[in-house]
């Protein structure tokens, strides 16, 4: 069954229905199954990316889903030495680094409404100068007509002869 | 119009000034309304004192950073320094502080915060079926495994071209798939079967939009499938080095190892035994499974070690090292 989510903007107040309208809403079609959700997040400050994983593990837990592992995968400097003067000036130049650390989350056995939540929760509170990707790995049954071949049973057609 | 006093407002002092009527107009206000006085005085102690001195302790923290904030002095009540310090000085205190400000700060993420936001959120939440505990169970129900890569970024646009690549995994265990169609579906894939694992992998990303990608990768695996369960007349023509094993039976090998039989037989003055018995005997086999092995597998230790046994045996060699 998949749940309908949209959040508000007073998340931090308790959830008021307004009126008898109640937030949640179940449809018929059957929900989506997610074998694991791996979310890789890229800043440029460490301190900030263990804030944000410290929040994103709390926020797992806090909804009951189980989590793979956490690790740092190792980080990137991109170096560039460049001319420091306009015009001329070879001798000097000046380095600049861009560093990108990496802090990756695999959460395993969710289901689609139970992704979106935890998604959009999250990269709601994403901090600023911080990037994420996130790969899903959807199970799904073999598609009804890949279940049988159809060869045996069609009926006996002449077979033209394909003269290539 | 507040009169102007020297010295330091009190509440009491405000409370007459509010009350009264000013009787007299004052310099600027009979110039007209082009200079208008400061409706509060610049300094006014009384609006100067900062929240963190009237915040209770038991009070609920996530009133006072309930959303995304910069970083506030006068709200936050730590003693934090941050920023290079000048020499024998500590670092900058928290006022005026920019390093504070710049830095994206989890306020209004605190435990308790967090705590409610997710029990508030737990309503549209649904549980893992129980039924699908085991490996072995998810993957007889739902053996097709589709990735897909969302990018959440910053910048001009939201968009990322990386986002429509689809990438589709099955194992071909999972399919009703018999011995011909196995090799012909594996021909026809090529190097996106891997052997070891049995799992065939579909990358696509020749359309705009992931749906379409997912929709060719259906698509590609619903033709495969179905080709490889037909049999095309050129299949005939499928000589020795198509082959992908080794298959021992109407080779050179089984011939000259009847022939050897027949002739050893026959030196022995022993009646014509049938071919089938001779082909079913232990010898036989024995030798039909390490030449098997031999050119499948390649050469080992192991495999020329059990070829040399089954000739010995063959051959009646067995006082030979």
């Amino acid at each position: 069954m998949w749940i309908q989510f949209s959040l508000g903007t007073d998340l931090h107040t308790v959830f008021q229905s307004y009126g008898n309208m109640p937030l949640v809403s179940i449809s018929d079609e059957p929900d989506t199954l997610y074998r694991r959700l791996s979310v890789l997040v890229k800043g440029h400050d460490k301190a900030v990316l263990d804030s944000y994983e410290y929040f994103a593990v709390l926020a797992a837990e806090e909804l009951g889903l189980s989590i793979e592992k956490v690790y740092e995968p190792p980080r990137k400097i991109e170096r560039m030495t460049l001319l420091k003067s306009v015009h001329v000036y070879k001798k000097h130049r000046v380095q600049y680094e861009m560093r990108t650390y990496y802090r990756c989350l695999e959460l395993k056995h969710l289901t689609g409404s139970t992704a979106n939540v935890y998604l959009e929760y999250i990269q709601r509170n994403l901090p600023e100068g911080v990037a994420m990707e996130v790969k899903k790995t959807k199970i799904e049954k073999l598609p009804e007509h890949i279940q049988k071949p159809i060869w045996g049973t069609l009926p006996q057609v002449e077979e033209t002869v394909n003269e290539s | 119009m507040l009169p102007r006093l020297r010295g330091a407002w009190t509440p009491a002092l405000l409370q007459c000034a509010a009350n009264s009527t000013a009787v007299s107009k004052s310099r600027s206000e009979s110039r007209g309304t082009r200079w208008r006085r400061r409706e509060v005085p610049r300094h006014n102690r009384l609006l100067g004192i900062p929240r963190t001195k009237k915040m209770p302790v038991d009070q609920d923290w996530s009133n006072v950073y309930p959303v995304a904030a910069s970083f506030k002095p006068s709200v936050v009540p730590l003693p934090i320094r941050m920023g290079y310090p000048m020499k024998k000085r500590a670092p900058p205190s928290k006022e005026g502080n920019l390093e504070l400000i710049k830095i994206p700060n989890f306020l209004h993420l605190t435990p308790g915060a967090v705590k409610k936001h997710c029990a508030a959120l737990k309503n549209f939440c649904t549980e893992w079926p129980t039924a699908l505990d085991s490996d072995e169970k998810r993957e007889q129900h739902f053996p097709v495994e589709i990735d897909t890569v969302d990018y959440v970024s910053a910048g001009p646009s939201i968009r990322n071209p990386k986002a429509r690549v689809v990438t589709l995994r099955v194992k071909l265990s999972k399919l009703n798939l018999d011995d011909h169609a196995k090799k012909k579906l594996i021909k026809l894939v090529g190097e996106r079967y891997s052997k070891d694992t049995d799992i065939l992998t579909i990358t696509t990303d020749r359309c705009p939009l992931r749906r379409q990608n997912y929709d060719y990768g259906i698509y590609l695996l619903t033709v495969l499938y179905h080709e490889s369960w037909k049999t095309e007349k050129w299949e005939s023509e499928k000589t020795d080095a198509d082959m992908e094993e080794y298959i021992w039976e109407n080779t050179c090998s089984q011939k000259n190892v009847l022939d050897t039989l027949l002739r050893i037989k026959a030196a022995e003055k022993i009646s014509d035994v049938p071919r089938e018995e001779l082909l079913a005997s232990e010898i036989v086999e024995n030798y039909k499974n390490s030449v098997v092995l031999l050119k499948n597998e390649g050469e080992t230790e192991d495999n020329m070690s059990k070829y040399k046994e089954s000739v010995k045996k063959l051959l009646n060699l067995q006082g030979f090292q």
